[in-house]
């Protein structure tokens, strides 16, 4: 599918998408089709009629949507930058990515809402950055932020992110606050009296490695305080006020047992996993280098590894956790209970993460891997396609209400703007640091060879991202 | 190969699998065993001063970012002992605070000419960190709550001593206290439950924590027990190891006080009567005489403290020839 006349950032003028497997969330479709992009825009889209042969191995579906990646910038430049966190989104096949606020200084002003905007189209990229505001001044737990202004000025929504809102009266003021504006508040669901000191999922692998546990009740804990506190919400609202709770990076089976059960009562409530809950588990800290699913009965239980155990880029927020977690989350996605996969791309410097493991800055770079790991859960059975294309695609514009700016599509129908990405399934790449667009290359993945290599990402009907091997 | 490893001839015969010490956790029983006659060697040697100069001309560099003094001067005796020129640093644990300093530390000592670097370091992993950046052997002398290897191995040279040939496989051993918080205890059952030993866990549930989990995913060839009975463990048992306590670990862990734990668990002459008649104590040190031990069964017969002490620096001899001697695979 080379297109020589494609450069990026420019306007697609036409390309012609043939005999690729098209997934269209929207409609609920997926099937081999062919697809026409002109000036920007779809112009036809055909379907192939039943009975064809052989699935084939180039996979379009549209553009990911990111709900929570960290881009660093201001005050974190040497980690991230909006520009380079983008290049980064649109390899990783994302055309919409929300920016996490908890940058130095914290997005508490509208004034850093719009200066997060323009950067973000002074970098060029067409991928389109959504910035969050805080919840409170400063990240700091006390005081509301100037949540209308922020809005005004364009927050997508609200977040402390990283810094849990300890406090249940200020949550309440927040959902109330954020549900007049139409806006979610995207919590972190962590109790912070049981992590104090914490540097890997309490389990077996933290036994054995002597790393002090952060114990799953505290993330459960979280959960239930965070929707005791909107049931309260919802319940006082005045009509105009439609709170919205999305609580971000889910990890632990019982917290999502919660979840479920708050969903079902009809709260509005929406949650989010990342690539690396879903596919990895705290074995990982200690060497193990299978995906979740292929643990099975015989957990890590230490002895001779295949990678050196510690490696600082397994100390992530919340901790990777049990192979029983991951499978629980990835059953989630499957029954729903699960809104949308969010990377928590959390890039950061080699000094930050070449440090003992307990003192390493938690996070991932997650934006280019998260296709991968989540074509390694349908290889292995364990996810469908079309269930984690809705996770990226359609559950996110569901979560952030009226904070989605405006309608992108999310299907494939004549007419509407191109956003789209074209990977094949068949192909893998390796994850080297050359190839890695994003300036954090502190992924337990460096150095592997994974599936799916990302073609083409459309965003906005201009090229964001072309393969090299495509120019 | 050093004299005294070429003499025993084991140490052809079993590979050894690193050029660093950094944790005892994949050490076989006949991997165990070369360092067991490697230690025999050192000894007898010490005894007749025909200790070789296995070290001669190589820098040995002990950097320990915690308090210690027993562990220090052993490692230092006994690099000295077979040639090495030593350098001692001690870091304030709280100057610690950058990787970049530390990583930089580790090459400017490299540069200075260190070619083993013996570490001790308040943060689980921190050697296995430290063996990425040096280019040397790395020696764990200690990381956080994970490993103590030179420990464990000298424990399991005193009990050998008293246990010889295979009387160790089989054998009942009891590690009481605070294990949740001790690398001494994960480095023990590694070596011990390799070597066949029916090794015991006992003391307070919530310093237990996790360790069932672990008994339950360890291999059946390998005989690990958790109890809070202090009594279970003890019966019938041909070895204790008591653990030191601190106060502000007792914390929530079912005993509230230096006092409540001695009450409870603390070794005592009379408690030690439900172990075999020829029951020996063990201790990593520095001990909370009145605590964790009686003082009474710390300076009684059965204690081989001082026996342990002096293993030690025969089996820190040991491993320092043997990495020396020994490059294997990085």
């Amino acid at each position: 599918m080379a297109r020589p006349e494609l450069a990026v950032g420019d306007r697609v003028e036409r390309l012609e998408l043939e005999d690729v497997w098209l997934v269209d969330p929207g409609n609920r479709r997926e099937g081999p089709a062919g697809l026409l992009v002109e000036h920007g825009r779809v112009v036809d889209v055909d379907w192939a009629r039943r009975g064809s042969r052989k699935a084939p191995s180039v996979v379009v579906a549209p553009g990911f949507f990111d709900l929570h990646a960290h881009l660093r910038e201001p005050g974190g430049e040497d980690a991230e930058t909006i520009a380079s966190g983008l290049a980064a989104a649109a390899h990783g096949g994302f055309t919409s990515v929300c920016l996490m606020p908890n940058t130095s200084p914290p997005i508490d002003r509208p004034e850093g809402i719009a200066r997060t905007l323009s950067a973000a189209a002074a970098s060029g990229s067409p991928v389109r950055a959504l910035p969050y505001g805080t919840i409170s001044v400063g990240r700091e737990g006390h005081a509301l932020a100037p949540m209308a202004a922020l809005a005004a000025a364009g927050a997508g929504g609200f977040s402390d992110d990283g810094a849990p809102v300890d406090d249940p009266e200020l949550l309440r003021a927040a959902l109330t606050e954020a549900g007049a504006l139409g806006l979610a508040i995207v919590e972190h669901p962590e109790d912070r009296l049981q992590t104090a000191g914490a540097e890997a999922n309490e389990g077996l692998a933290a036994t054995i490695l002597g790393l002090a546990g952060a114990p799953p009740a505290a993330e459960v804990a979280a959960v239930g305080r965070a929707i005791a506190v909107l049931r309260q919400v919802v319940a006082e609202a005045p009509a105009a006020v439609r709170p919205r709770l999305h609580l971000t990076h889910v990890s632990v089976a019982d917290a999502l047992a919660l979840v479920r059960g708050a969903k079902a009562e009809g709260l509005p409530l929406t949650c989010d996993v990342t690539p690396h809950h879903l596919a990895l588990h705290d074995g990982w800290v200690g060497g193990d280098r299978r995906f979740a699913w292929d643990v099975g009965s015989s957990p890590w239980s230490g002895g001779p590894t295949t990678a050196p155990p510690y490696d600082p880029s397994t100390r992530v927020t919340p901790p990777l956790r049990s192979p029983a977690d991951a499978l629980a989350m990835l059953a989630g996605l499957e029954d729903g209970s699960v809104d949308a996969i969010a990377t928590d791309h959390a890039p950061h410097r080699s000094i930050d993460k070449d440090v003992p493991f307990g003192e390493a800055l938690p996070g991932i770079s997650g934006l280019e891997t998260a296709l991968s790991l989540l074509l390694l859960a349908i290889d292995a059975g364990h996810l469908s396609l079309a269930t984690a294309v809705r996770a990226l695609v359609v559950g996110p514009r569901r979560v952030l209400g009226r904070g989605l700016p405006e309608r992108r599509a999310s299907s494939f129908e004549a007419g509407v703007v191109a956003d789209l990405v074209a990977f094949d399934r068949g192909e893998g790449w390796s994850v080297t640091a050359d190839a890695l667009r994003s300036k954090g290359r502190n992924t337990p993945l460096l150095g592997r060879e994974l599936p799916g290599r990302v073609l083409l990402t459309v965003a906005d009907g201009r090229v964001a991202y072309l393969d090299p091997g495509l120019d | 190969m050093t004299p005294a490893a070429g003499a025993t001839g084991l140490a052809d015969r079993v590979a050894w699998p690193n050029r660093h010490l950094l944790d005892v956790d994949d050490l076989s029983a006949s991997q165990l065993e070369v360092v067991l006659e490697q230690a025999g060697a050192m000894a007898a040697a010490r005894g007749a001063g025909t200790v070789p100069a296995a070290l001669k001309g190589r820098g040995v560099t002990i950097l320990f970012h915690e308090a210690s003094t027993r562990t220090r001067v052993s490692f230092e005796i006994a690099a000295r002992s077979l040639g090495a020129d030593v350098v001692n640093v001690a870091v304030a644990s709280s100057s610690v605070t950058k990787g970049e300093s530390f990583a930089d530390t580790l090459r400017t000592l490299e540069a200075l000419g260190a070619h083993v670097l013996v570490l001790r370091h308040p943060r689980s992993g921190a050697a296995e960190l430290a063996a990425r950046h040096f280019g040397g052997h790395v020696i764990n002398a200690g990381d956080g709550w994970h490993a103590h290897p030179t420990q464990a191995l000298l424990d399991l040279a005193t009990l050998r001593s008293v246990l010889p040939g295979e009387r160790l496989r089989g054998a009942k051993v009891a590690i009481v206290g605070d294990v949740l918080h001790s690398r001494v205890a994960r480095s023990n059952i590694w070596t011990l439950t390799a070597m066949g030993v029916d090794l015991w866990l006992t003391g307070p549930a919530g310093l237990l924590r996790g360790f069932e989990a672990w008994a339950r995913a360890l291999p059946s060839d390998r005989r690990l027990t958790i109890t809070t009975e202090l009594d279970l463990a003890l019966r019938d048992a041909s070895a204790v190891m008591a653990l030191r306590v601190q106060r502000e670990r007792l914390q929530g862990a079912g005993a509230p006080s230096e006092a409540a734990y001695a009450a409870r668990y603390g070794l005592t002459e009379a408690r030690l009567e439900a172990c075999r008649p020829d029951v020996v104590v063990l201790h990593p040190g520095p001990l909370n005489e009145g605590v964790e031990i009686d003082p009474a069964v710390a300076a009684g017969p059965r204690s081989l403290v001082a026996t342990q002490v002096a293993t030690g620096v025969a089996v820190r001899m040991a491993v320092l020839s043997i990495l020396c001697g020994c490059h294997g695979q990085a």
